[in-house]
């Protein structure tokens, strides 16, 4: 858990980060939005201390990161930037290992570590291990920079804009295989964006930030429903808002019992991408399967409408 | 302009028969061997060091069956540098140029020398210079052509510097007037040769030792940058006689009131002066190059660095001077092509060095002198700058393939 107290930073007369506070559960990923120059990198270089904070605090499992010397903190925190800055002179085998390096692991151990990284962001050992930054794709040099932060198995993984140099079709994919990296290793997670889909995507909360301000720090679905200032609700997208909603229910919530005909959704759906199946097939109702595949239910336009309007 | 039929013919006008392909750079070049081989004297024979000689042709250079052998061999090579494409083919046939004309003159100096005569001096004349120069060209340009990697470049200087050693080892040029110069010096020609490396070697050391941390101090801290950056371009633009001439006063002055500094052999003239010139010329490549390197690092891969807990000592040692490397190691081959040469302006202020046989040459007119001096300490800038490039392209791991 990490809990960020009063946090502001000023260059000289210039307030950036204006007593900013709020705390990123056990497993969480904590989005930060907001326009750019809105101090949300000022924000998160103040948790692993590239920047030194003004004013405030920041706990990491209860204990002060100020009494933590600055490097040892670094290393026990992961930090991806959107260049990800990998060394150009470095295989990916030896950027990958460089914090297990300056930890002082054995040889064996980083071999291991590395090869289990490699592995679980899709990239062959065989193949990608001796190659260099320059001879990889923007999203295999985006996945060395994530398994690099990852390498020492950090608690605590700050991102600031990662999937900010990726082309549109990458970045959905490349936002998936983080989701899903992370549900398995359990990693908290602050993560910096200016695109609000990425934010809705990604955050179990959402902090919105304006002018060095936190304007509202909530999850996906209050924001949607209790934005807290106008600026909130203008940044969340009026017209975006019912599609937004439905994106974060699933038809378990909207399911009714009874048949259907045609091809099954199943369960753990969004009724986002439901409606959307709905649409396409020009049908009023399709049947709702589980996981193994067995029907258990009905979804209809009528009732992901009646959800939708419910939840508002 | 373009008379020589290409290989490409203009869209629209088929070439019924194949053209023959004919190398531009290569037609200019055997004209230039054609003038070399039948216009020009292969050797100058003097009846002793110091009078003004008479060249003579190839043809009356060597014994008949010596010269016919010769000719047919270097027209052989201007045929190849006119029609021959692959590189490797004019690469192997300007070596064999080389490789006969460089014994051919060894030869042709015994060859014209009246037996006993141990006053007259036989030495390389313009046309043996041109034949040199052109097959050096052909060379030069297959080898560009071939695009050598750095250990293909090594292995390359490494069999030209073996040629050279074979033939003044096995004594083929040993009538030659140049080698009588070197006979009569031996001692102090590798006494002086020693000095030259130790001059030119010495203050690129010592301008590493102080350049660096100065080129480091002005990366980190701008305000220096631009101070000690303009401090070291004013002494660059110092003639280095006027260099040597503003160091005999501070230096004499030092060596009459220091014990210390007399006894470490520092005086006003010698070798101190010339070597604290070649150092200060020293100091703007090495920091400039220092400054530059350090200044093209990513800032992001800085940015990841400090994130991930590199300290300070960890992030100059593994990542900004290795970034910086290829830099600055270009700045140190400025330095050391640069020194080999100037070195030589040692002798002028008894610095000593291979200087000293070019000016010692100069006072006598005696031109194989001069090029005793001269000849080897082209050799060495050429050597070091091919061994340094090589260094270069092998430290620029993973920038490129
Ligand atoms: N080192 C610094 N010195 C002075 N101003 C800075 C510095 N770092 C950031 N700023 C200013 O702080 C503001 C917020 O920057 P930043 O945190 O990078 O915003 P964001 O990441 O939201 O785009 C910007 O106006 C920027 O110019
Ligand atoms: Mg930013």
């Amino acid at each position: 858990m990490i809990e960020i107290e009063h946090l502001s930073k000023r260059y000289g007369d210039n307030i950036v980060v204006d007593d900013v506070s709020f705390t990123v559960g056990e497993g969480e990923i904590a989005v930060v939005v907001g326009t750019s120059g809105a101090g949300k990198s000022t924000l998160l270089r103040m948790i692993n201390r590239l920047v030194t904070p003004n004013e405030g605090r920041v706990l990491i499992d209860g204990q002060d990161t100020a009494t933590i010397p600055e490097d040892e903190l670094r290393h026990r925190i992961g930090y991806v930037i959107q260049g990800y800055g990998l060394f150009p002179h470095r295989t990916v085998a030896e950027n990958i290992a460089t914090v297990p390096r300056l930890l002082g692991w054995d040889r064996r151990r980083i071999a291991a570590r590395v090869e289990e990284l490699l592995d679980l962001f899709q990239l062959d050992p065989g193949e990608f291990a001796q190659k260099f930054p320059h001879q990889l794709s923007g999203g295999q040099q985006q996945r060395v920079g994530v398994a690099r932060a990852l390498a020492a198995k950090p608690a605590l993984l700050l991102m600031d804009e990662p999937f900010g140099s990726l082309d549109p079709v990458i970045r959905g994919k490349a936002q998936d295989d983080l989701l899903a990296i992370q549900r398995r290793l359990g990693t908290t997670i602050v993560l910096v964006t200016h695109d609000m889909n990425e934010a809705f995507h990604l955050g179990d909360r959402i902090a919105v930030m304006d002018g060095a301000r936190l304007l509202q720090y909530a999850t996906p679905a209050d924001l949607l429903t209790h934005p807290a200032e106008p600026f909130v609700e203008q940044l969340v997208g009026t017209a975006e808002r019912p599609f937004r909603l439905l994106s974060l229910v699933t038809v378990q919530d909207a399911m009714e019992p009874g048949h259907a005909e045609g091809e099954p959704i199943i369960v753990s759906a969004t009724l986002r991408d439901a409606l959307a199946q709905l649409i396409w097939h020009g049908r009023q109702d399709l049947p709702v399967a589980d996981a193994s595949g067995t029907l258990i239910g009905r979804i209809s336009v009528d009732g992901i409408l009646k959800r939708g309007r419910s939840l508002a | 302009m373009n008379t020589i039929p290409s290989r490409t013919a203009a869209p629209g006008t088929p070439t019924l028969r194949p053209t023959l392909h004919l190398d531009r750079l290569g037609s200019v070049i055997a004209g230039l061997i054609g003038l070399a081989l039948f216009l020009s004297p292969f050797v100058t024979y003097r009846a002793n060091r110091i009078v003004s000689g008479e060249g003579r042709l190839l043809v009356d250079a060597l014994p008949p069956a010596g010269a016919l052998g010769t000719i047919v061999v270097v027209l052989g090579v201007a045929l190849c540098a006119v029609l021959a494409r692959r590189p490797l083919i004019r690469l192997a046939a300007a070596s064999m140029g080389l490789g006969v004309i460089f014994p051919a003159v060894g030869f042709s100096a015994g060859f014209v020398t009246p037996a006993g005569n141990t006053f007259a001096r036989v030495s390389p004349a313009i046309g043996f210079w041109l034949l040199a120069l052109a097959f050096a060209l052909i060379a030069a340009d297959a080898l560009t052509r071939l695009r050598f990697g750095p250990w293909g470049r090594l292995v390359a200087l490494g069999i030209a510097a073996g040629g050279l050693a074979l033939l003044l080892l096995s004594g083929a040029w040993n009538d030659l007037s140049l080698m009588k110069e070197y006979a009569n010096r031996a001692e102090s020609f590798w006494r002086e040769a020693r000095q030259h490396l130790w001059l030119a070697f010495g203050s690129m050391a010592a301008a590493c030792l102080v350049g660096l941390p100065l080129g480091l101090a002005g990366h980190r801290i701008p305000a220096l940058r631009n101070a000690i950056l303009q401090g070291l371009g004013v002494v660059q633009t110092i003639p280095s006689i006027a260099l040597f001439g503003i160091l005999i006063a501070p230096l004499g002055y030092l060596a009459a009131n220091v014990p210390l500094a007399a006894a470490l052999g520092i005086r006003g003239i010698g070798a101190a002066p010339a070597f604290i010139a070649l150092f200060l010329y020293s100091l703007l490549p090495v920091v400039a190059n220092t400054m530059a390197g350090l200044g093209q690092v990513p800032a992001d891969v800085i940015e990841a660095a400090r994130g991930m807990g590199l300290s300070r000592r960890q992030r100059l040692f593994q990542v900004e001077l290795p970034l910086a490397l290829p830099v600055i190691l270009a700045g140190i081959r400025i330095v050391l092509v640069q020194n080999l040469g100037l070195a030589t302006i040692a002798a002028l202020i008894g610095g000593g060095g291979l200087g000293t046989f070019v000016f010692q040459g100069i006072g006598q007119s005696a031109i194989d002198l001069v090029l005793l001096g001269a000849l080897p300490t082209v050799a060495l800038s050429f050597a070091a700058a091919i061994i340094l490039d090589a260094i270069i392209d092998l430290t620029q791991r993973g920038a490129h393939d």
